[in-house]
């Protein structure tokens, strides 16, 4: 590609704001799961909102394809460019400041660079929450969590990070900035125009700071890991809970057998709490902001799981609370320790989900011999993992041959069932096949529409979230 | 036959961040999560695996603190002790070493147990001095900072961690253990084990009732918290660190 348009690139943002050689550049190019990997002449690496929408300027001159890039610890492949060669990377990591923390109105002002971590330690030291909680928070960024509107395992209380955010600057595809950093709450003047944004993995605009909510701080919290017969047992607890605990329940999280027996096999200081194995297990916690009805929630727990669960041990100290809660966090992890899996990111309603583990889990007992369903996550967002794992002492690329197939059926029974191929983890260039296979027509082509009214020249992430249309 | 019994210690939880009261008079404890002591959870863990090989035959759980304690107390019979002892002092009462080890002292005589284990320190005052004066005031062996003890008859052979390694010591019964980190780790309460808790016996009693009378021999001026870390600066090479540490003196 011509060199005038990225030597203008590069005097703009300075010495300091890009990498064009070297092993640095290297990990802007490959995805977090090693999925994807692309080409890129230049990552960018802006100072400012004011750089960054200079950027986006010259790159919209020259018809220079951005793709943003935040953490880089997205599941989809939505930060990494294609191999082209020809598109730029932005990553916004620089602007990493707090602007202002505001106690009283309950928000936080941040920059798209900030971690997640960041983020949620500087609501701490003003005794707020910012309940947004996944497991690669020291390294994903703000940005990246609200252009993938990121889920995790607060969901159930805090909902996912659209309900989480008050405003947003993004930069447009013509180096225009919306400065819609409002605390409002409430604000009915025309379309919400930020939340266009927000899940939109960066094809719409950049997002380079947020307004977000903040919650008084939990000081209570009782955690146990319980046993469970079976998935419909677990929709059983969760709904006797829900009715005991009202928002006082804050987690519920499923794991098989197997995620427990990997957990402790591959992490170290994971070991399995209990005396006997169980077929599942449910990580549970309820919270209170306010002292004093501290042992009424450890009470509530216990109850419930004394007439729902078929065993359960609960954490005496915050030690323990930490260690149950690695052994769910840490199951990704494990499963790349013992070999290669095939994912889906899955949602159906809770109503069906027992049904549907039983019925997608027999398909893959009698049709993937060489994998074993491990399908875990947030039950009570009625949102699965639902992976598979290579199995000890078979063939890794045999194995993963065989994913699209896998992916297709399991997807097409989640259809069934009313469910969603992506629940938490978007579209990136991962899931466009199920773009088009699953949404509507019309929905489609409402989406092509807001992508041509905001980018006309297609210059923000291409090739991202749509389907080329017409194909 | 054989009791053991194990004094535990209510303290701030060990992963919760210290914060100060404004006015630098203690430690706030105002909405923060308190949880047994870990060395004393160390202990206890340990005198339920004894009694479970069948090296005693009932473990007793004592503590001194406010009326709250009998929270851990629950907790640590929700473990496995059989029951349990509280000595309610009042709240924010301050318990010195002394006091504890007479209190203890004074549970010994009454219970008369084989083997007495309690943590090493606990995490909110560091003092490692309650242990060591129970056994001189009981006229006991004592082995501390134990990271294995092993029973046999009427003695016990107790490994502990010292600056040279490891040090092997045999001690005759009844003697006071005090556990370090890598005695064992101690388990997770499970769910029919909470219930049953519920029903086990939970004593009360105050110093009076056990003839001690509590002595505050030390007094604290104030607290404050650790000086704050400087924010670290990144040196591009060795040329530039050596600079920098050049211009401050440093080398």
């Amino acid at each position: 590609m011509k060199n005038a348009p990225l030597e203008a690139l590069k005097a703009l943002v300075g010495p300091a704001g890009y990498l064009d050689a070297g092993p640095d550049m290297d990990l802007y190019l490959t995805d977090f799961r090693r999925l994807h990997r692309g080409r890129s002449p230049l990552v960018l690496l802006p100072a400012n909102t004011g750089q960054v929408a200079q950027v986006v300027r010259i790159c919209a001159q020259h018809r220079i394809g951005i793709v943003p890039q935040g953490g880089n610890t997205g599941y989809c492949g939505g930060a990494t460019p294609d191999d082209s060669g020809t598109q730029v990377i932005l990553a916004l990591q620089r602007l990493n400041r707090i602007r202002q923390i505001d106690p009283l109105g309950d928000a936080i002002t941040v920059e798209a660079g900030c971690t997640l971590a960041q983020v949620r330690q500087a609501a701490e030291s003003a005794d707020r929450l910012f309940p947004l909680s996944l497991g690669s928070e020291g390294t994903c960024q703000i940005g990246g969590n609200v252009a993938t509107n990121a889920g995790g395992t607060a969901v159930l209380r805090y909902g996912m990070m659209r309900a989480l955010v008050l405003g947003l600057e993004v930069v447009l595809a013509d180096g225009r900035v919306i400065e819609g950093l409002k605390p409002l709450r409430k604000d009915n003047s025309g379309y919400r125009l930020h939340e266009l944004f927000i899940g939109s993995e960066g094809t719409l605009g950049i997002v380079t700071a947020a307004c977000l909510k903040l919650f008084p701080r939990p000081v209570e919290r009782a955690t146990a890991l319980a046993a469970v017969a079976d998935p419909a047992a677990a929709v059983q607890l969760l709904s006797a809970l829900r009715t005991a605990a009202g928002e006082q329940l804050s987690t519920f999280e499923l794991m098989p057998r197997l995620a427990v027996e990997l957990t402790s096999r591959h992490i170290p200081g994971v070991r399995d709490p209990f005396s006997s194995a169980y077929e599942w297990y449910v990580l549970t916690e309820l919270a209170a902001s306010n002292s004093g009805s501290g042992s009424g929630i450890q009470t509530t727990l216990e109850e419930i799981l004394a007439a729902h669960a078929t065993d359960a041990v609960v954490a005496t100290n915050l030690q323990q609370r930490e260690a149950l809660w690695r052994m769910r966090e840490t199951v990704p992890e494990a499963q790349r320790h013992a070999g290669a899996s095939i994912k889906h990111d899955i949602a159906v309603p809770i109503s069906v989900i027992a049904r549907f583990i039983r019925e997608a889990g027999d398909w893959v007992t009698a049709n993937v011999p060489d994998g074993q369903l491990i399908a875990y996550g947030h039950l009570g967002d009625g949102n699965l993992h639902f992976n598979i794992q290579q199995r000890p002492d078979t063939d890794a690329a045999q194995f993963l041959a065989r994913a699209p197939h896998i992916h297709r059926t399991i997807h097409d029974l989640v259809a069934a069932y009313g469910g969603t191929f992506s629940a938490e983890h978007g579209i990136g260039q991962l899931k466009l096949e199920d773009m088009r296979r699953y949404k509507s027509p019309t929905e489609l082509a409402v989406m092509h529409a807001m992508k041509q009214a905001l980018d006309p020249q297609g210059i923000l992430n291409p090739g991202k979230v749509l389907p080329a249309a017409g194909t | 036959m054989a009791k053991i019994l194990v004094a535990i210690k209510r303290v701030v939880d060990y992963n919760v961040r210290i914060r100060l009261k404004p006015d630098g008079s203690g430690v706030a404890t105002e909405g923060v999560k308190l949880s047994i002591n870990p060395f004393d959870e160390i202990a206890l863990e340990e005198a339920l695996r004894m009694r479970d090989r069948g090296a005693a035959e009932e473990v007793i759980v004592a503590s001194i603190g406010p009326a709250e304690t009998q929270q851990q107390l629950r907790t640590a019979l929700a473990m496995g002790a059989d029951r349990a002892v509280l000595v309610q002092a009042d709240a924010g009462a301050v318990v010195e070493p002394l006091t504890a080890a007479r209190t203890l002292l004074a549970l010994v005589e009454r219970e008369k147990p084989q083997i007495v284990i309690l943590g090493k320190q606990a995490i909110d005052d560091d003092n490692n001095q309650t242990g060591q004066m129970l056994a001189a005031l009981w006229d006991r062996p004592q082995a501390t900072f134990a990271s294995t003890i092993e029973l046999k008859d009427d003695k016990a052979t107790v490994r502990r961690e010292v600056d040279t390694g490891l040090e092997t010591l045999e001690v005759d019964l009844p003697a006071v253990f005090t556990t370090d980190l890598r005695l064992n780790e101690p388990r997770y309460v499970k769910l029919p084990d909470i219930m049953k808790a519920k029903k086990k016996p939970l004593e009360t009693v105050t110093f009076t009732d056990l003839g001690v009378t509590p002595k505050q021999q030390v007094e604290v001026s104030h607290y404050e918290p650790p000086p704050v870390r400087q924010k670290g600066v990144m040196v591009k090479d060795v040329a530039e660190l050596v600079g920098a540490l050049k211009k401050r003196g440093l080398v």
